[in-house]
């Protein structure tokens, strides 16, 4: 099941971020704290927890740049808020999707934060840190069901 | 031929970059009137004539489904046709949408090319149609 889940998080991770925000991300083997904001959504079905994107303000200007082709001096905190949310609740409703199609699953509305703060290792955590030429990026999630 | 498109999503950033995509994917659009929830989308409605509302699902207030439900009850609006948009697009989330009276379902993440598709597609007009004199391409 780790397996499983490690390998559909992170195609669903790559598949987000180079389809909407163009940008192509590196897998980071160590855990990075290089963060200023985060976003989480909660999700309840055949499997239920949380899952938070983590993310450099750099990474996060380039993200709405790319979309919208604002500069990045232009870039106000709740377009950056905006856009971390829309990531966890693609990256989210993408990964639940790729494990099971055929399975109903519900999202909350997601939260948003300027600190990124951490969830405690656990047999049902699984986190991955990516770095790319405009940032970091970090993805957590606790899930609990069966897959 | 140009369209009055209604755009609801309770993010400013996704309604501007919704209203980009089908811009650049040379749908012509004449009108684009924007609202934050289902609610707000009613409201707008009283005032203007749209011949097609892109919907998020998953917003406060009044989410996507919501919106439909309310749509179809009224006369006036119920041959609008509507797409929702959402991550939460299981076989069995899709088909509820369809039997419930949606026109179209996107997936996100999604790209300019299968935006305008089903935008075309719900509308009734041709891919080719709406290409003839668009030269832009999908330049990001």
């Amino acid at each position: 099941m780790k397996k499983k889940i490690a390998e559909t998080m992170r195609v669903s991770i790559f598949e987000v971020f180079e389809k909407m925000f163009y940008i192509f991300l590196e897998p980071l083997d160590d855990e990075s704290n290089e963060y200023d904001m985060e976003a989480a959504i909660r999700f309840e079905g055949f499997l239920s927890g949380e899952m938070r994107i983590l993310l450099s303000k750099d990474i996060a200007k380039t993200m709405i740049h790319n979309m919208l082709g604002l500069e990045k001096d232009e870039i106000i905190t709740q377009s950056m808020e905006d856009c971390s949310k829309e990531a966890v609740n693609m990256i989210c409703g993408n990964f639940l999707g790729k494990l099971d199609s055929t399975k109903v699953f519900n999202l909350s509305l997601p939260s948003f934060g300027m600190n990124s703060t951490s969830i405690e290792p656990g047999k049902n955590v699984y986190r991955m840190d990516f770095d790319s030429d405009e940032g970091r990026v970090g993805v957590i999630i606790d899930a609990n069901g069966r897959v | 031929m140009s369209f009055n498109v209604l755009i609801v999503d309770d993010s400013n950033t996704m309604r501007a970059v919704i209203k980009k995509i089908i811009s650049i994917s040379g749908f012509k659009m004449d009108q684009c009137i924007e609202a934050g929830n289902g609610t707000e989308a009613l409201e707008a409605l009283t005032d203007n004539w749209v011949d097609v509302i892109v919907s998020d699902i998953n917003m406060p207030e009044m989410n996507g489904f919501e919106l439909l439900k309310n749509l179809k009850e009224d006369d006036l609006f119920k041959n609008i046709p509507v797409i929702l948009i959402s991550t939460e697009s299981s076989d069995e989330r899709m088909q509820d949408a369809f039997n419930m009276g949606a026109k179209g379902f996107i997936k996100k993440p999604f790209t300019p090319e299968a935006v305008k598709k089903i935008l075309c597609e719900v509308i009734g007009v041709s891919n080719e149609e709406e290409d003839s004199g668009n030269n832009e391409g999908f330049d990001f």
